[in-house]
């Protein structure tokens, strides 16, 4: 029987297909190019299924796959480059979730773009199939350069993207943004790859041969030759050098992760569609930073440092960007910043040695994100592209559909017992608490992450009650437009996804029933090749965490039972209280701007802590000044040193010509004393005298 | 058989008569006197020399220079005609277009 | 013979070209442009060179030898031959030809027999630099060069073309001038132990430690000296900062096909010359100064991305970035790895191809606005969206955008470089010289929100319209050119190793 890992590379390359049908024959095509995508995208899913079913193990004994596919650059006397497939459960998880949701925004943007006549469609499917493209190859990347190489492609779709809306001034400058900021962040990643490639000689993930296990052998055992080589050649220790290597990928994920302090893309970002906003700004492409983080964690897990620093990144941006999210009047700003700061409970799950915490909590809030976005989506259908929530109220009976799912979805993000959110955020905390117990970094990393539970519970029903409750308060509000089935049908599978997909991992049970439900925990742990002779499994990582990283587990009052309940009831309770507080404020018919009462603190949030500011000024009052008193430099000194040169020589000819007078008898005087000197020269040198 | 040196001195001192006329005279006509009397001195150090190694090349070649000379005379006063048609003067100080 | 007939064909279609009315002469440059294009491409696929062809053990491909004069000691020979460096290059003179060519239709309309055929006659000049492994032979070619050149940019430049032609003209001159003496220096050093010119000879040579004082100064002394004169003699072609600024006077001044000529191939003699010359056959005093070199590759890779960020003409803006493009390309020299120098080497093809693009993209874009400055138009993409779309490409495969070529070789510079045990402190360098990655973006990306996004304005009277198939087709050409090494580097980058692999052990023991 054929293999499913045979087809792997199919899924990314069904996508590429697609882009290159619908870039050139798009506008030919019914649908603009939609259909080659669904088709792709649906073809992707299928094969991901097939993938996942046989690393479950459903389908042979095969649950595991790496294969060199392509030598990208030959290397006589050094390292080849190459790009490969990776296939274990974390990368088919995340290939599912991809091809999953795009293959929704495909059909939701069937909705948004075409039946609202939009121009240049085949460009937004092209864009749109190369970043589903790019985004599934960088997830079964087997090596760091390939994953980089998508990383940067996947930038490149979200650029195109961002401002496909290219015709007003708002979506270019955002594009722009997006790019250079990651761009900025990319630039230490590749700092880091390249690092990686010259410490190690491989960029592999997996494997004996990969870095990560080069590295553990380096630091607990017998430091591998060509590492021991070049650690000498940079004077440093193991420790160090890989603590820095660590950070400088690490610059690449806050960039792409939308982390602080390169954040501040991801707001702008929404000058795009809306599906992409769900597709790539929230579900996917942000993911791909903590990804990556996930891909390569027994590299991570060396480096007491790094992950100290992950988990405090990740606790601070949650808490950061969850009060701004509070201020914000228009609805998809509230879900950008509410994006940052669930990317900020992943990277502090990551950085406090909660793996499985991290890819659950990335799983469900890949899927309660795209509902979010694309009910969003449908209300700014509905309300003719007004986003201000100001101006909404009371579609809840004018949309039902929406308001249902998007109230799962809310549910979800908000972290309320039993949806989706609640599990994953609780076991977020709740290994962030563990750890941090013994461990006061990991502890206040802890203590920001739970402080923004409450925030989350109340700007996300601050944004529900708004958008949807209350008495409209606009004409559009009082006679919005409607949705087709091409809207509701995403809508309502994302919509029970995100009321059930937590269901995959509910520790706090298994704990207290012992019924063994924890399945992602399961998955993760993996098969016993996948922790022998790829080390990428759960079991692997575990004693590194305790042993080289030096992060264990400790219990409130000794017991797990009662830190599980007390880490539950604390998030749960907090989580309760915001959506209480976002409920007396404005469940309201007609609700009024609280936020006026926060006086100068209002001010600081809404310009985001005058985060744009100061990177505005880094770039436009810093450095172009520089590269313009550069350019006057390069033209007055070092130009103007060459032009020197050529004046003296003319301004010396113009005086020297003046020897040539007309006057025959100066020219014959001239000879006779060049004559006379000859001969004097000729003289003493030979000489005469 | 007189030594070599006189005709050398009647030479170089032929040579810096001519020269002395060129430094120091304007009119044309002196101008070619003098780089006669110039070729005629390098002519007188030729036939010394040949003379004196009993070697005829040295009067063939002063030989040429005056037929040398000849064709120089020639067009030298062909451009004092023209100098003198354009300028109304032979004074070789006088046409000083050709500079810069 | 496949390089004499490329030479001799070139030579020929030039004066043939010379010939025709000026009607036909664009479409019939082109025809006559293509036979080379086959001749190299099928060169290419039969190529079974080994090794570097200055080296011991290297064994050029379609190598020829006969003698040609002799002159004192030195027989001057008719030396030529590829390998694995070369070839790659000579591939991209004749596709770029071509394609310059093509783009030239629109824009040249007076005197085009005459433009066509010094192209042409550039580019016979351009292979033979390439192929030459005898040094006079090679210098002849190299100045023929500039011949050419100075006509294409004097007779048909902007307003301020006199200017320009003759300041790159003098420059490039005055520049090889102190390289011939240069390497003059080298050869009479080496005295009787070589008996000719060719390069192979005189590198082998030098490798075998044979040279002896000259006026006396001592061998040491002698090859600093050089080292020195050849390095500056191509630093000015290349252009390493702060020897630049006829670049962009040049660029600026010179109509597209010619930039396209300019920065795809001519910067690359320098380059090339100095992988030849100073990082091989003078590999020692390489590695001796290799922080100094180190230190002009970073500033002009940073200096020459913050000089393009300064600027409004997009032209300005390409030319400035060619330079600091071509700081990693010293910058991957200089590192003496396998992954540098081939890097190196791999990216004087794919910043030809790239540098090309991004100039016939900025062409179009001219030839319907007649403005090059950014202030003056913005929302292009609204008419010319196929334009738009390439210029888009071309910008972020300048960029580095992974598999388009720029990344692949710029990826492998960095790599070599970070490991080179030749710069002291190699990682830092490096990871100074990266940060170019970002300030190319930025301001390539200003250049195109300013230009092609936002609303529709042009402040210049043109009416425009979608431009012609005949400029936009190299644009496509050089694009899929552009995707398919950035997809598979090892199309050319296997033979570049196989030829730059020696040049890495270069310099480490032997040598005087």
């Amino acid at each position: 029987m054929v293999s499913a890992f045979e087809f792997v590379p199919a899924i990314a390359v069904l996508p590429l297909v697609s882009f290159v049908v619908a870039l050139t024959f798009g506008k030919w095509m019914p649908k603009k190019g939609a259909l080659a995508g669904i088709f792709a995208t649906a073809g992707s899913l299928l094969i991901s299924i097939w993938t996942a079913l046989t690393v479950a193990g459903f389908l042979g004994s095969e649950t595991a796959y790496h294969e060199e596919i392509w030598t990208f650059a030959t290397g006589i006397g050094t390292f080849d480059l190459h790009l490969g497939v990776f296939v274990d459960p974390l990368s088919s998880l995340m290939l599912l979730i991809v091809s999953l949701i795009s293959l929704l925004v495909f059909v939701f943007s069937l909705g948004y773009m075409n039946d609202e006549d939009e121009t240049g469609l085949p460009r937004y499917y092209a864009s749109l199939s190369l970043f589903s493209f790019s985004m599934l190859a960088f997830v079964f990347a087997d090596n760091i350069l390939m994953a980089f190489m998508f990383f940067e492609l996947v930038g490149l779709c979200s650029f195109l993207l961002i401002g496909f809306w290219f015709r007003e001034d708002a979506p270019p400058s955002a594009a722009k943004k997006a790019f250079l900021v990651t761009r900025f962040g990319d630039f230490f990643f590749l700092i880091g790859v390249v690092g990686i490639f010259a410490t190690f000689g491989t960029g592999l993930f997996a494997t004996e041969a990969g870095f990560p296990a080069m590295a553990e052998q380096a630091i607990t055992g017998e430091m591998p030759g060509p590492v021991s080589e070049f650690l000498s050649a940079v004077g440093m220790g193991a420790q160090q050098w890989f603590t820095i290597l660590g950070l400088l990928v690490l610059g690449g994920v806050v960039g792409k992760s939308a982390q602080f302090p390169l954040h501040t893309w991801l707001p702008d970002a929404m000058e795009g569609p809306t599906p992409v906003s769900a597709l790539i700004h929230a579900a996917t492409m942000v993911a791909a930073g903590v990804y990556l983080v996930a891909r390569m964690y027994g590299f991570y897990l060396l480096t007491p440092t790094t992950m100290a620093i992950i988990a405090l990144i990740g606790g601070f941006t949650a808490l950061f960007a969850a009060t701004m999210g509070v201020v914000k009047q228009e609805l998809k700003q509230v879900l950008a910043y509410s994006t940052i700061s669930q990317y900020g409970y992943m990277m502090l799950a990551l950085g406090s040695g909660g793996y499985v915490a991290a890819v659950f909590h990335l799983t469900t809030h890949a899927v309660f994100k795209a509902l979010l976005f694309l009910g969003a989506g449908s209300v700014i259908i509905a309300m003719h592209h007004n986003e201000n929530m100001w101006d909404m109220g009371g579609l809840k009976e004018k949309m039902p559909v929406t308001y249902w799912t998007f109230l799962s979805g809310s549910l979800a993000l908000a972290g309320i017992v039993p949806f989706a959110g609640f599990w994953s955020k609780d076991e977020v905390l709740y290994e962030a608490l563990i750890h941090g117990l013994g461990n006061p970094v990991l502890l206040v990393a802890w203590a920001m992450g739970l402080l923004a539970v409450f925030l989350t519970g109340f700007y996300t029903f601050r944004m529900v009650f708004l958008t949807f409750h209350g008495e409209p308060r606009s004409d559009t509000a009082e006679d919005p437009e409607s949705v087709r089935w091409n809207v509701k049908l995403p809508l309502g599978i994302l919509g029970v996804l995100a009321a059930t997909i937590g269901f995959i991992n509910m520790v706090p049970i298994k704990k207290l029933t012992g019924l063994k439900i924890d399945f992602l925990h399961k998955w993760l742990v993996g098969s016993e090749t996948l922790n022998a002779e790829f080390l990428t499994g759960l079991e692997h990582y575990e004693p590194i965490l305790k042993n080289v990283a030096g992060i264990e587990a400790s219990y409130i009052a000794g017991s797990e039972i009662t830190t599980l309940l007390l880490s539950a009831a604390l998030s749960l309770g907090l989580a309760l209280a915001g959506v209480g507080l976002a409920y007396r404020l404005y469940a309201v018919p007609e609700p009024v701007e609280h936020t006026k009462k926060l006086g100068g603190l209002r001010t600081l949030l809404m310009h985001n802590y005058y985060q744009d500011e100061y990177q505005v000024w880094l770039a436009e009052g810093v450095t172009l000044p520089l590269a313009r008193v550069a350019d006057t430099f390069d033209q007055g000194i070092i130009d103007g040193v060459v032009n020197g040169i050529s004046s003296v020589s003319l301004f010396s000819g113009d005086r020297v010509r003046r020897i040539q007078t007309g006057v025959v008898s100066n020219y014959a005087a001239l000879l006779t004393i060049g004559l006379a000197l000859l001969l004097i020269a000729f003289g003493i040198v030979g000489g005469w005298f | 058989m007189v030594p070599a040196e006189y005709y050398l001195l009647l030479s170089a001192a032929m040579f810096c008569i001519g020269l002395f006329g060129i430094l120091t005279r304007r009119n044309a006509l002196i101008f070619l006197m003098s780089v006669e009397l110039m070729l005629n001195a390098a002519n007188i150090n030729l036939v010394a020399f040949s003379y004196q190694w009993g070697n005829l090349t040295g009067q063939v070649f002063s030989l040429f220079t005056m037929a040398l000379a000849a064709a120089e005379v020639a067009i030298g006063i062909g451009i004092i005609l023209v100098l003198y048609r354009n300028f109304a003067d032979i004074d070789v100080t006088k046409p000083t277009t050709m500079r810069w | 013979m496949l390089v004499e007939l490329l030479i001799v064909f070139a030579l020929m279609a030039a004066g043939l070209v010379f010939l025709v009315p000026d009607e036909y002469a664009g479409q019939f440059a082109a025809v006559l442009s293509l036979v080379p294009v086959g001749v190299s491409l099928w060169m290419y696929s039969i190529f079974d060179g080994t090794g570097n062809a200055l080296l011991e053990g290297g064994q050029p491909a379609f190598e020829t030898v006969a003698n040609w004069i002799t002159l004192g000691p030195y027989a001057i020979s008719w030396h030529v031959g590829l390998d694995g460096v070369s070839m790659p290059l000579v591939v991209l003179t004749t596709l770029l030809t071509t394609l310059a060519i093509v783009s030239a239709w629109t824009p040249i309309d007076e005197r085009e027999s005459q433009f066509y055929g010094l192209v042409l006659f550039m580019q016979a000049a351009l292979i033979g630099v390439f192929a030459a492994l005898d040094f006079l032979l090679w210098f002849v070619f190299w100045e023929a060069v500039l011949v050419p050149m100075y006509f294409l940019i004097g007779v048909w430049g902007g307003p301020r073309r006199k200017y320009a032609a003759i300041k790159f003209f003098v420059y490039t001159n005055v520049a090889s001038l102190v390289m011939f003496a240069g390497f003059f220096t080298l050869v009479f050093g080496l005295g009787d132990s070589i008996s000719t010119l060719g390069l192979p000879a005189i590198a082998q040579a030098l490798e075998a430690g044979q040279l002896g004082s000259v006026g006396g100064f001592g061998p040491g002394t002698v090859k600093l000296a050089a080292f020195a004169a050849l390095f500056f003699g191509f630093a000015v072609k290349v252009p390493v900062v702060p020897f630049h600024t006829w670049l962009p006077d040049a660029h600026v001044e010179a109509p597209t096909p010619v930039s396209v000529l300019l920065a795809g191939v001519l910067l690359k003699m320098g380059t090339y010359a100095l992988l030849r010359f100073n990082f091989t056959m003078l590999a020692d005093v390489a590695r001796a100064n290799a922080a100094l070199i180190a230190i002009f590759a970073v500033v002009s890779v940073i200096y020459g991305a913050l000089l393009a960020l300064a600027q409004q003409d997009l032209k300005r803006i390409v030319a400035y970035s060619s330079i600091s493009s071509m700081g990693y390309v010293i910058l991957g020299l200089i590192a003496f790895t396998p992954h540098g120098v081939g890097g190196a080497t791999f990216q004087m093809v794919s910043h030809g191809l790239i540098s090309g693009l991004m100039f016939m993209a900025v062409g179009v874009i001219y030839n319907e606005t007649h403005t090059r400055m950014i202030g003056d138009m913005s929302g292009m993409a609204d008419r010319m969206p196929v334009t738009a779309g390439v210029f888009v490409a071309a910008a972020f495969g300048y960029m580095g955008l992974p598999l388009m070529s720029g990344f692949a070789a710029e990826v492998l510079v960095f790599m070599g470089a970070f490991r080179s045990t030749t710069i002291p402190m190699a990682p830092l360098f490096t990871g100074i010289a990266m940060f170019g990655i970002v300030i190319v973006a930025g301001y390539l990306l200003r250049a195109m929100q300013k230009t092609l996004f936002g609303p529709f304005r042009l402040e210049t009277d043109y009416e425009i319209g979608r431009a012609p198939l005949q400029d936009v087709a190299p644009l496509f050409v050089l694009l899929a050119l552009v995707i398919a090494l950035g997809v598979a580097p090892d199309l050319f980058y296997r033979m570049i190793q196989d030829a730059v692999f020696e040049v890495t052990a270069l310099g480490l023991g032997g040598g005087a």
